[in-house]
This record gives structure tokens, C-alpha cells and sequence, in this order.
């Protein structure tokens, strides 16, 4: 009876716990898919949902409410440019923001972080006439999501990603809160070295139970795809006279592997099992090669923050998100990078203020796409 | 939280159901010694090695002064102690400000072994005791569990040997009152610990204790100043008496009684009261081995005084080699001084107030002397501390406030809600001293404690007291 009562107790203090920090709901289910919704092309930002530590604005986007006169930069791409780790406030997106109004002397420019968890090219490319028509941006930074490509083509695993996510709307209302504290409890005390092993045994059973083709490496059409998806988004931005920016992409690994990056490889993998280890080191290379040939290709601008950002645990929170630390770094490369880029549009705007005239960037920049 | 709470969570219930198997007191005091290494150990085996070591020059010592008490044997161990604690603890402080050689520079890596300014001063403690003839004859294996003991070895309370070795040497029994008692203590300081977290980090992020003291002092005014000052007090007073809490409680757990460490020290009315109150095992060692040997070297009126001040800033330096902790121990002697001298005063005038003034005007004065003493301890450097002091000398600048008022709104409710829980416990002990909970309702306030504690605080910091 004492562990019953004692049990309970813990459960409700959890839901206590929600309620006062994060204004949740006593009752009822409360995890990261109340973020979102879903609609013809898929999952997409609930406008202003709320779930821990991320608030959406009233449009559905990870930043705060949109800012009339300024110019407006939209940065796609999925977990990494959404902010996972990082304190409030602090994803790179909005660090970026900060840094590029404090070079430009005032609040001149507004980043606004449109990516979310688990956004694909193929879905961005589809979002951008929404995007495009709810925030007028003048320029895109695409830091896209690599590893999707691993499994876009497993026609079980595209199965088995929905039937998992059906499940979990089900399970999601007798989701016990308190079980979710103990399970982030455990990965805090738990050795990373058992809690590898344990990270493989997970694996094992899921190629087996989902009967897994293991790939050494990603197929080359694969790669060739994604070329092809980056070279669309390019193509659909600029038909609404949207600048992209491209930007390789970033990982905690360096050269040679560090024990901690043996870790994230296996977090990596236990996430997409059906591709081993060494594969992922090798998509990330292939990939950015290909954002450094489309770029060059398109004649987009590029960032190439992979050679640009530092490794190891002190930048990443795991394999690819920031922690603080890193998504600060990543705004100063990403700042760097944009000025070049921005330097116009300061003087545009400087000259449209002399004059007497709202400069480009105060307008709206971007109009229906050609018919 | 880290591995070492997991190790401590798994380890130390298996010790304890093992512990009552045992019949033999030696076989349970290599048990304990054995749980006290295997939980040592895993702030580093060179810590361990570090700690043996100690432990087994004070035993060589202790007994060479028991076969003859010479002030030559004492002051060896004396200087061995200090010159040990001197190059782990003060060295690697002092490396920066000494001429740049590759020897200096590696002075500065050296690391600071857990605990070992507390276990260091057990053994001076043991080394003083015996030279004063008390009748301590520890064996080896009760001294080596005395310096390691895995309660205290962290972050005291510091103990004394005539206080642990007979209990080393009794007859344990697993009492169910010392089994609540204990889960009462442990669930307390859970609560303080997660209070004092609190304070730290604020009701909203960066808006904390911690967080406005990392930012420059500037523009702070006198309210912002006692808001911190009074803020830094109570969240370190919940940190390390809800740690000592806990770890008297563990300690309840495994039938051993350990030293208290405070006694509702913000309600004491003089500074001298104080320290009878606050880190009770440290200030109860400066004053038995620094103290009083001190003063007793002279009589004058002066020297009492010069004594009480060289005591108080080796207590502050006992914390860390900087000036910082130099000047609060100063700021404190000087405390303890004028109250001294207001006493003498007293008695010459014979001013007798009545004590309904008195005692509270007693209160705010040392509440506030104290709490003020804070900022040399918390603040980052003396430029900020003199800056806060300034500020708070400034009558001018209390019209207004720059901390966030969510912070004024935290220490006001957490400070009113500890004087509240501390008059309503003494309310209930005079018209009900039988009260007891009953076991359902103890359960739901363990695992509100257990939530509070563990749960909500696992982004926790360290305990303060563990960088001492």
C-alpha cells in the first residue's frame, strides 16, 4: 500500500511539476506531438503550441511573433535548426538573429526558425508557397536533414514509421509522466558504456523484427536524390524571389574517432538500424559534397559550417543537434558567412532610410510565384 | 546527477543488507571500510591511494604521540597535514601569481582530491585528541573506516574519533525508528537541497542567485544587494544543511549518529550565537584546536581579540586559498569582536533593555551582519563585492531596484516560509509533543520529497560544499 501511495504521489508531483512550469494540461496526454499537426503533406507546427521548453508563435514556428519592417530570413531544415538541447532562446536561429542585429546596429533583421523535428526536403520543398505567403522572407538558409535519406526509401520502415506513430497517439494518453522522468533519469546516471550496449541490443531486435536490409553505405541514388530535392527547393524559393543560402552540414565527429563519437555513432545507428556505423560518416561526406556541387551548380551562396564548425561534445549534444555552446558558434559562422550577403541590403536600407523611403528589405520582398 | 549517485543508489543497500548478516564488529567495520572505498574510489583511484595514505601517516602519528606526548611529535603531524592540504588545496591557487616555469604551471593541474579538507582536519582533530590524552586507541582498520567513513568523507560534518569509535565498536541493530528517522532526514534535505536550487537558478532561467552574481555588478543598488546577500545566504544555509541532512539521515539508515552541523542558524540573535549554529563541526574544530589553544598563549584583552580574527580567517581560507574567503573570515572576526566589545560595554554601563526590544533588534542586527558577509563569500572578485558593499552603504540607491522581481519575489517567500516552518515546529513540539504522522501520510510527503529532490532536480547542481 506505502508504494502505491508513494507511486502516486510521484505521478502527480510530475503532472504538478508540468502544470507550473509549463502551463500542461493536468489531464490528458502531454508529449512533443502536441507541437504538432498534420495536414496533406504531413506534420506541421501547431500554431501556438506549447510543449516543455518550445513555444511556437501563432503561425506554427519555433520564434517569436513576426516583426512588421524588418528583413525577413527563414531558416529550414529539421531537428538540428528546430533546437533540441539548446536553453530557450538560445538555437542558433535566434542567436543568428541577435548577432546579425548587432552588427547592423538595430533590430534590422528577424530570423524565423520554420523547421521542425523530422522535416524532410521533399515536405520543405512542398511547404515553401505556405512559408512564403505567411512570413515574406528575403532569404532562406537550408540546413538540411541528411539521415532521412537513409530510410525515405524502406518501404517497411515508411510502414512501420506509421504504424509507430499511430501507436503512439493510442499509448499517448496513458502515458505515464513519471515514467518518462525516470527513463531521462536513468540515461543521466546509467554509464554511457551500458547504455551503448544496451543501445545495440535495441538494435538488433529491431532489424530482426522489421527484417532490416543492413547497408555498409548509402546507395548512390539515394545521394543523387537528394541533389535533385536540393536543387527543387532552390528552384521553388527562388520562384518566389526568395535568396537561398546553402549550408553544409555539421557533426560532432572529428578525425580521427573520439570514444565519446564511437557513442553517437550508435545513437546514430539505433536510430536508423538499417544502416551500420561507418555508413553514416560516409553519407555525411557524399551529401555535403553534394550541397557544394549544387551550390556551385545553382550559384547559391554557401556556408560550409562541416569545415567551418568545431567537434566534439562541447558543440554537440549528440551526433548533429547543438548544444548552447555550439548553436552560438554555429550563429557566428552562419554570420560571417551571411554578411557578405547582407552587406546590400544594410546600404539599401541605410540609403531607403536617407531618402526618406522604406528599403527593399521593409517591404515585402517576395510576390506570387511566376504562373 | 551522474554515475557516482547510481553507484551510490546500488551500493549502498546491498552494504546494508549485508552489514546485519555479519556478527563479528571487525568483519562489519571492514564491511563499512570496504563500502567507504568502493564509493571513494569513484572520484578517482588516485584520490583513494591520496586518502590511505593520509589515513595511514595520522595512524603512524597518533601513535607515536600515544607512546609519548611531545608538542615536536604533534607539530610533525601538524605540518605534514597542512603541507599535504597545502599542495593540493593552495598550490594550484597560488601557481598563477608565482614566477612562470614549467614546475609552477604544473602545480596548477594538480587536482583537488573530494573531501580532503575535511578528512584532513578528522585527522588533525585525532591528532589533537590523543596529544590532550584522551583515551583513544583506535585500531588500524577503525581508523582507516574514521578517515574514510562514506557518510561524512565528502562533506563532513567533521567528526571527531572519541564520537565515531564507539559506535564503530557497538552492536548495530536495524531499528525501525533509526530507519524512519532517516528517511525523514534524507527526505528534509532533499527538500532544502531542491529549495536552495531554486534560489540558484530562479523561478524564470538566468534570473537566479547564481545567475545575477555571474553578471557585473554594475548599476546594483542597495535592495538589489540585500535581495542577493540574504538570497545567497539562505540558498547556500538549504544546500549544505539539506546535504548534512541527508547524510546524517544515510548514516541513521546504517545505526550511527553523527555530529550536527546546524541549528536553525538565521534565528540567532548575536554573531557569537551564530557560529555556535552554522557549520557546527567546523567552527566547533577552529575554536577547540585554533581558538582556544591560541588565546591561551596570552591574557591581554587585545590578544583575545587578535585571536579571535587569525581563527576566523583560517575559517574562511579553510573554504579556499583566494582573498575572498580571506576577507569574509575577517569580515566574521570582526563581528565576533564588536560584539565583544558591545558586551563589555553592557556590563560596564549596566544597560539592561528589556528583552522585547532587544532580542529582536539583536536578531535584525546579526541577521543582517551576516547575511551581508555573503556577498565576500559568492561574489566573483573584490572589485564586485566592494562594488555590492558600496551599494548597500548608499542609502541613495534603495529607491530603486534592477533585479527582476521575480527573484525579490522568491527569496521574500522562501525566507517567510522557512521562519513560518520553523515556528509552526515549535508550536507542535510545545502543545503536541506525541504528534506523529501517521505511516500514509509519511509516505506521501517521502515521495513528494523523493520528486522535489531527485526527479525535478536532475539537472542539479553539485552540492556547494563538495568544491570545499
Amino acid at each position: 500500500m506505502g508504494l502505491v501511495i508513494f507511486v502516486l504521489v510521484l505521478e502527480v508531483c510530475a503532472r504538478i511539476d508540468d502544470v507550473v512550469s509549463y502551463d500542461a494540461p493536468f489531464w490528458g496526454p502531454y508529449s512533443d506531438e502536441i507541437l504538432l499537426q498534420r495536414d496533406s503533406i504531413g506534420k506541421w507546427g501547431k500554431p501556438g503550441a506549447r510543449y516543455a521548453k518550445w513555444q511556437l508563435n501563432s503561425l506554427g514556428y519555433r520564434s517569436p511573433e513576426l516583426r512588421p519592417e524588418s528583413v525577413r530570413i527563414i531558416a529550414m531544415g529539421a531537428s538540428e535548426t528546430f533546437g533540441l538541447y539548446e536553453a530557450p532562446d538560445q538555437e542558433y536561429p535566434r542567436q543568428l538573429e541577435r548577432d546579425l542585429n548587432s552588427w547592423a546596429g538595430r533590430d534590422l533583421f528577424q530570423v524565423v526558425n520554420v523547421a521542425f523535428a523530422g522535416e524532410t526536403l521533399p515536405t520543405a520543398i512542398l511547404r515553401v508557397p505556405q512559408i512564403v505567403k505567411e512570413v515574406h522572407p528575403a532569404y532562406a538558409l537550408i540546413y538540411p536533414d541528411l539521415s532521412s535519406y537513409v530510410w525515405m526509401f524502406v518501404k517497411t520502415e515508411t510502414a512501420a514509421a506509421g504504424e509507430s506513430s499511430a501507436a503512439r497517439q493510442t499509448r499517448m494518453s496513458f502515458d505515464s509522466r513519471l515514467a518518462v522522468r525516470v527513463r531521462n533519469l536513468l540515461k543521466q546516471v546509467l554509464p554511457s558504456a551500458i547504455q551503448n550496449q544496451l543501445r545495440k541490443v535495441s538494435m538488433r531486435r529491431e532489424i530482426a523484427a522489421r527484417h532490416y536490409v543492413v547497408l555498409e553505405r548509402v546507395p548512390e541514388d539515394r545521394v543523387e536524390r537528394f541533389r535533385q530535392d536540393l536543387h527543387k527547393l532552390i528552384a521553388a524559393l527562388r520562384a518566389y524571389g526568395v535568396e537561398p543560402v546553402l549550408l553544409t552540414h555539421a557533426t560532432v565527429f572529428s578525425k580521427p574517432l573520439s570514444e565519446s563519437d564511437h557513442v553517437a555513432l550508435t545513437t546514430w545507428r539505433k536510430v536508423y538500424p538499417m544502416l551500420k556505423e561507418e555508413g553514416f560518416l560516409d553519407m555525411e561526406q557524399r551529401m555535403n559534397d553534394g550541397i557544394r556541387q549544387t551550390a556551385a551548380e545553382e550559384h547559391v551562396p554557401l556556408i560550409d559550417a562541416d569545415k567551418q564548425m568545431p567537434h566534439g561534445p562541447k558543440y554537440f549534444a549528440d551526433m548533429v543537434h547543438f548544444t548552447t555552446v555550439g548553436a552560438g558558434v554555429m550563429a557566428s559562422v552562419l554570420e560571417n558567412g551571411l554578411q557578405p550577403l547582407l552587406n546590400s541590403q544594410l546600404q539599401r536600407t541605410a540609403d531607403g532610410v536617407a531618402q526618406g523611403r522604406p528599403a527593399d528589405g521593409e517591404r515585402s520582398t517576395t510576390g506570387p510565384p511566376p504562373q | 546527477m551522474n554515475s557516482q549517485v547510481l553507484l551510490y543508489v546500488i551500493v549502498l543497500p546491498v552494504a546494508w543488507f549485508f552489514l546485519w548478516s555479519l556478527k563479528s564488529t571487525r568483519s562489519r567495520q571492514a564491511l563499512l571500510l570496504a563500502t567507504s572505498y568502493a564509493l571513494y574510489a569513484s572520484w578517482g583511484l588516485k584520490f583513494l591511494g591520496l586518502l590511505v595514505c593520509s589515513s595511514v601517516l595520522n595512524y603512524g602519528l597518533g601513535t607515536l604521540l600515544r607512546r609519548k606526548q611531545s608538542v615536536a611529535r604533534l607539530w610533525l603531524g601538524i605540518v605534514l597535514n597542512v603541507a599535504m592540504l597545502g599542495t593540493f588545496k593552495y598550490l594550484p591557487a597560488m601557481a598563477p601569481l608565482l614566477p612562470h616555469s614549467s614546475l609552477i604551471s604544473s602545480f596548477a593541474n594538480i587536482a583537488l582530491p573530494a573531501g580532503i579538507s575535511f578528512w584532513t582536519f578528522q585527522a588533525l582533530s585525532y591528532l589533537f585528541d590523543v596529544y590532550r590524552e584522551e583515551e583513544l586507541d583506535p585500531s588500524l582498520l577503525e581508523f582507516l573506516l574514521y578517515m574514510a567513513f562514506w557518510p561524512t568523507v565528502l562533506s563532513g560534518p567533521i567528526c571527531r574519533l572519541s564520537s565515531l569509535l564507539p559506535q564503530f565498536r557497538g552492536i548495530l541493530k536495524p531499528a525501525a525508528e533509526n530507519i524512519l528517522r532517516g528517511i525523514d532526514r534524507i527526505c528534509i534535505g532533499l527538500f532544502m537541497t531542491a529549495l536552495g536550487q531554486l534560489l540558484a537558478s530562479g523561478i524564470h532561467v538566468g534570473q537566479g542567485i547564481d545567475g545575477i552574481f555571474d553578471r557585473p555588478a554594475r548599476g546594483v543598488t542597495g535592495s538589489d544587494v540585500w535581495c542577493l546577500a540574504v538570497g545567497y545566504g539562505f540558498e547556500l544555509f538549504f544546500n549544505f544543511a539539506g546535504y548534512t541532512h541527508i547524510v546524517i539521515g544515510a548514516a541513521h539508515l546504517f545505526g550511527f549518529r553523527l555530529d550536527e552541523n546546524f541549528d536553525r542558524p538565521y534565528l540567532s540573535t548575536t554573531p557569537s550565537q551564530f557560529w555556535t549554529r552554522w557549520h557546527m563541526s567546523l567552527s566547533f574544530w577552529i575554536r577547540d584546536y585554533l581558538f582556544l589553544p591560541l588565546v591561551m598563549m596570552r591574557r591581554e584583552a587585545w590578544w583575545r581579540s587578535f585571536a579571535l580574527i587569525v581563527s576566523m580567517v583560517v575559517f574562511g581560507l579553510w573554504h579556499k586559498g583566494a582573498l575572498l574567503f580571506a576577507l569574509w573570515g575577517l569580515y566574521q572576526g570582526i563581528l565576533l569582536v564588536l560584539h565583544r566589545q558591545w558586551q563589555q560595554l553592557e556590563r560596564r554601563y549596566e544597560w539592561q533593555l528589556p528583552q522585547t526590544i532587544m532580542g529582536p533588534v539583536s536578531w535584525i542586527v546579526t541577521f543582517g551582519a551576516v547575511c551581508l558577509g555573503w556577498v565576500f563569500f559568492r561574489a566573483n572578485s573584490v572589485t564586485q563585492a566592494l562594488t555590492m558593499l558600496r551599494a548597500a552603504a548608499n542609502l541613495n540607491k534603495y529607491a530603486s531596484r534592477t533585479l527582476p522581481a521575480s527573484l525579490f519575489f522568491l527569496v521574500a517567500a522562501l525566507v517567510l516560509g522557512y521562519f513560518g516552518t520553523i515556528g509552526s515546529q515549535l508550536l507542535v513540539r510545545k502543545y503536541s509533543a506525541k504528534l506523529r504522522l501517521p505511516l500514509e501520510a509519511r509516505f506521501v510527503l517521502y515521495a513528494a520529497a523523493v520528486y522535489v529532490g531527485v526527479f525535478h532536480m536532475a539537472q542539479t547542481q553539485a552540492f556547494i560544499y563538495f568544491q570545499f
